[in-house]
């Protein structure tokens, strides 16, 4: 399939960042017919659109709309996660950049279903572009009554606000989002069951809806079009609807943001980036640093969908970060860099994520140092399953999943690695991207 | 493993409180005061105003800039001292130059030649990833993943990316920051906090 341009149709008019422009373009259809409609019909027809969160964990967005009190009792709020983190995507960025309207009409129509007060975009603090095309187009929304009091004169009042992060990839995590919203270490919050969802008790212990930038920039076109309509898209998947932002980076002739219909192959998404630059694919990264990576030979059939990616190749559509690596890549001195991500990224909260990382992180640095020890690879393995699903929220899994993967994919640059104190790729290619002190295993 | 894994090694020692200068500038004091109605609590503005003694403080959030965030916030020290250590963007560690150039190492990044870019910095400026040249202009920071990689390698000053970048776009940029008198590290703070606010006014 080629790209299907939904959400970024008309991303690269200027025009589309104002206002008027957006207007001219269709823009805000989906709110007017939604504050034309009851609160329940406008989350019945996300719940017929069958999309699941864009942010990563693909979480089915009705379900959140519709967990918040009907009967209202308390301030009802709303979170736009816009901490994009994750390593290889940068999607949110060019969302906010270019096409702001859709994010503000999305969270309007959003915030009018959950009855929601305020609405807060946490944006990472190095996104200041991204941050000031969304204040011009917030600022616009309110001067011509599309925020503020009584939005189109539907009664519907509600306030839009920008707050930025300050470097940390873990306010990514929902409740440590929260928390970072609320004014403390960017640590996350215990869960349902443990603690009432964030529907229940979220932001300021009153119910909140979070979703991701990408999630809620859909919402308008589900209520322009209709539910319906927009489960047309990827309709040849398990159940994996609409459209979906792929960030392509690595090794490939045209990087950037492609959008696809689920259903689309990854050999499909490798082309419209213009192919693979430099010697032949090796690996592939289809969904940010946090999920498996796979061999070429993987890549050659591989359909992306949720369902897909998973019963077939254990890896996920993640965040849509997709990094195309060429054979001159050397895999573990790739992971060697992912897990030091981790280790650095880790709160500190849990012990087997703290530790772990860096448990991690010391093992496959003396591996590429050329001192790793026999055994090392079951020794990494062990540490990736005492972090694996005893951590206290996602980013100790995510830490453990890369290396794992790539162990079960690659076991033999591993072996060699350890065995001959080398890199098994030997190329100038491969010894010019090492860092210095890592170059003597690219040497023969 | 990497040096940065070691920062928050050395505590800065709180100022006592009876010394307490308060240097917020009217404007600070202004887009403060606009900040707060945008939250139920006082404790949810502390990003925020680290953002804005960040900026008022010359790009440094030295122990006295913390204490004067805490005490306008009514929150004590330690609780402040906390949240701004916990995040990488707040410079509590040591005080920046003029500019700090942040290059992206992570994944995308390091396979697209970042660790080259990181060489020719350390070799052109004489200094290593984390420290800061003799005259106070120039600082280099590791950083993970700046989410553009498709602009791998790519590196960040102030609030501007920029990337891809090769040996002779680095000396070209490092010539241009040098005849910038103006702190961009002041400049970022400046506009994280301009964007929280309507018309970036408050
Ligand atoms: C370590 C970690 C980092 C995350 N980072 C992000 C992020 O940067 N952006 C995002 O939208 N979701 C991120 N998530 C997922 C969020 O916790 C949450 O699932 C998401 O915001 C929900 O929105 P959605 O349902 O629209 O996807 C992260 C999760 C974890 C565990
Ligand atoms: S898994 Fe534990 S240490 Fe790691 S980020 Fe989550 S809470 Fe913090
Ligand atoms: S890896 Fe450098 S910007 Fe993503």
């Amino acid at each position: 399939m080629p790209e299907t341009k939904l959400l970024f149709e008309h991303a690269h008019d200027p025009q589309f960042r104002t206002l008027d422009g957006y207007l001219a373009k269709g823009g805000y259809q989906g709110l007017k017919k939604a504050l034309g409609m009851d609160r329940q019909a406008v989350i019945d027809q996300v719940k017929a659109s069958g999309l699941r969160g864009r942010g990563g964990a693909g979480f089915p967005t009705w379900i959140k709309w519709n967990g918040i009190e009907k009967e209202k009792k308390n301030p009802h709020y709303l979170i736009c996660n816009a901490d994009e983190g994750e390593p290889g995507t940068f999607k949110d960025k060019q969302l906010m950049e270019q096409t702001p309207f859709l994010l503000i009409e999305g969270m309007t129509i959003a915030g009018y279903a959950t009855q929601a007060d305020a609405g807060y975009i946490y944006i990472r603090g190095e996104f200041v572009d991204a941050a000031r095309s969304l204040r011009q187009a917030i600022d616009q929304a309110y001067v011509q009554g599309y925020l503020g009091k009584n939005i189109l004169g539907s009664g519907y009042d509600l306030d839009l606000y920008i707050h930025m992060g300050a470097g940390s990839y873990e306010c990514g995590e929902e409740s440590a989002l929260m928390s970072s919203l609320m004014g403390e270490r960017g640590m996350p919050r215990l869960k349902f069951p443990h603690a009432p969802l964030p529907t229940v008790a979220g932001l300021w212990d009153k119910p909140t809806v979070i979703n991701n930038v990408e999630t809620y920039a859909c919402a308008p076109f589900i209520l322009d079009r209709g539910g319906e309509w927009y489960a047309t898209l990827g309709a040849s998947t398990k159940n994996s609807r609409g459209t979906k932002l792929f960030s392509v980076s690595g090794h490939v002739n045209k990087p950037g943001n492609y959008e696809i219909e689920f259903g689309t192959t990854l050999v499909e998404l490798l082309d419209m980036a213009g192919g693979i630059k430099g010697g032949k694919l090796k690996a592939c990264i289809p969904g940010g640093s946090s999920v498996p990576i796979m061999t070429a030979e993987q890549v050659e059939k591989a359909v992306i969908g949720y369902e897909e990616l998973w019963d077939d190749y254990k890896t996920m559509v993640g965040s849509g970060g997709c990094m195309f690596f060429n054979e001159h890549t050397c895999i573990v001195s790739l992971i060697w860099r992912t897990a030091q991500f981790y280790a650095m990224e880790s709160c500190g909260k849990c012990t087997p994520c703290r530790e772990g990382t860096k448990w991690m992180l010391q093992i496959l640095d003396r591996i590429v140092r050329g001192h790793g020890q026999k055994g090392d690879m079951d020794l990494l393995l062990d540490v990736t399953k005492q972090i694996d699903g005893r951590s206290f929220c996602g980013l100790g899994d995510a830490a453990a999943w890369p290396v794992a993967g790539a162990i079960r994919a690659f076991p033999e640059e591993f072996e060699h690695f350890i065995e001959h104190g080398r890199s098994m790729v030997q190329s100038e290619e491969a010894k010019a991207m090492a860092p210095r002190w890592a170059q003597p295993a690219f040497s023969h | 493993m990497s040096e940065l894994l070691q920062i928050g090694a050395q505590r800065p020692k709180a100022p006592e409180p009876d010394s307490l200068e308060l240097r917020f500038s009217p404007t600070a004091v202004e887009e403060l005061e606009a900040l707060k109605t945008h939250y139920p609590d006082l404790k949810s503005c502390v990003l925020p105003t680290l953002w804005i003694a960040q900026r008022e403080y010359g790009g440094h959030l030295s122990p006295e800039a913390i204490a004067e965030v805490a005490h306008r916030l009514s929150r004590s020290y330690a609780e402040v001292e906390g949240v701004a250590t916990f995040y990488s963007m707040y410079n509590t560690a040591h005080k920046p130059g003029r500019h700090l150039i942040e290059v992206c190492t992570c994944l995308s990044c390091h396979m697209c030649g970042a660790y080259r870019i990181v060489d020719h910095l350390e070799e052109k400026l004489g200094i290593k990833l984390g420290e800061t040249t003799p005259d106070g202009v120039f600082s280099i920071h590791e950083v993970e993943c700046l989410d553009a990689c498709d602009r791998a390698p790519v590196l960040q000053v102030g609030d501007q990316y920029v990337g891809p970048v090769t040996p002779e776009t680095v000396d070209e940029l490092l010539e241009r920051l040098r005849s910038n008198p103006d702190s961009t590290v002041v400049q970022l703070a400046d506009a994280v906090v301009k964007v929280h606010l309507r018309d970036g006014k408050a």
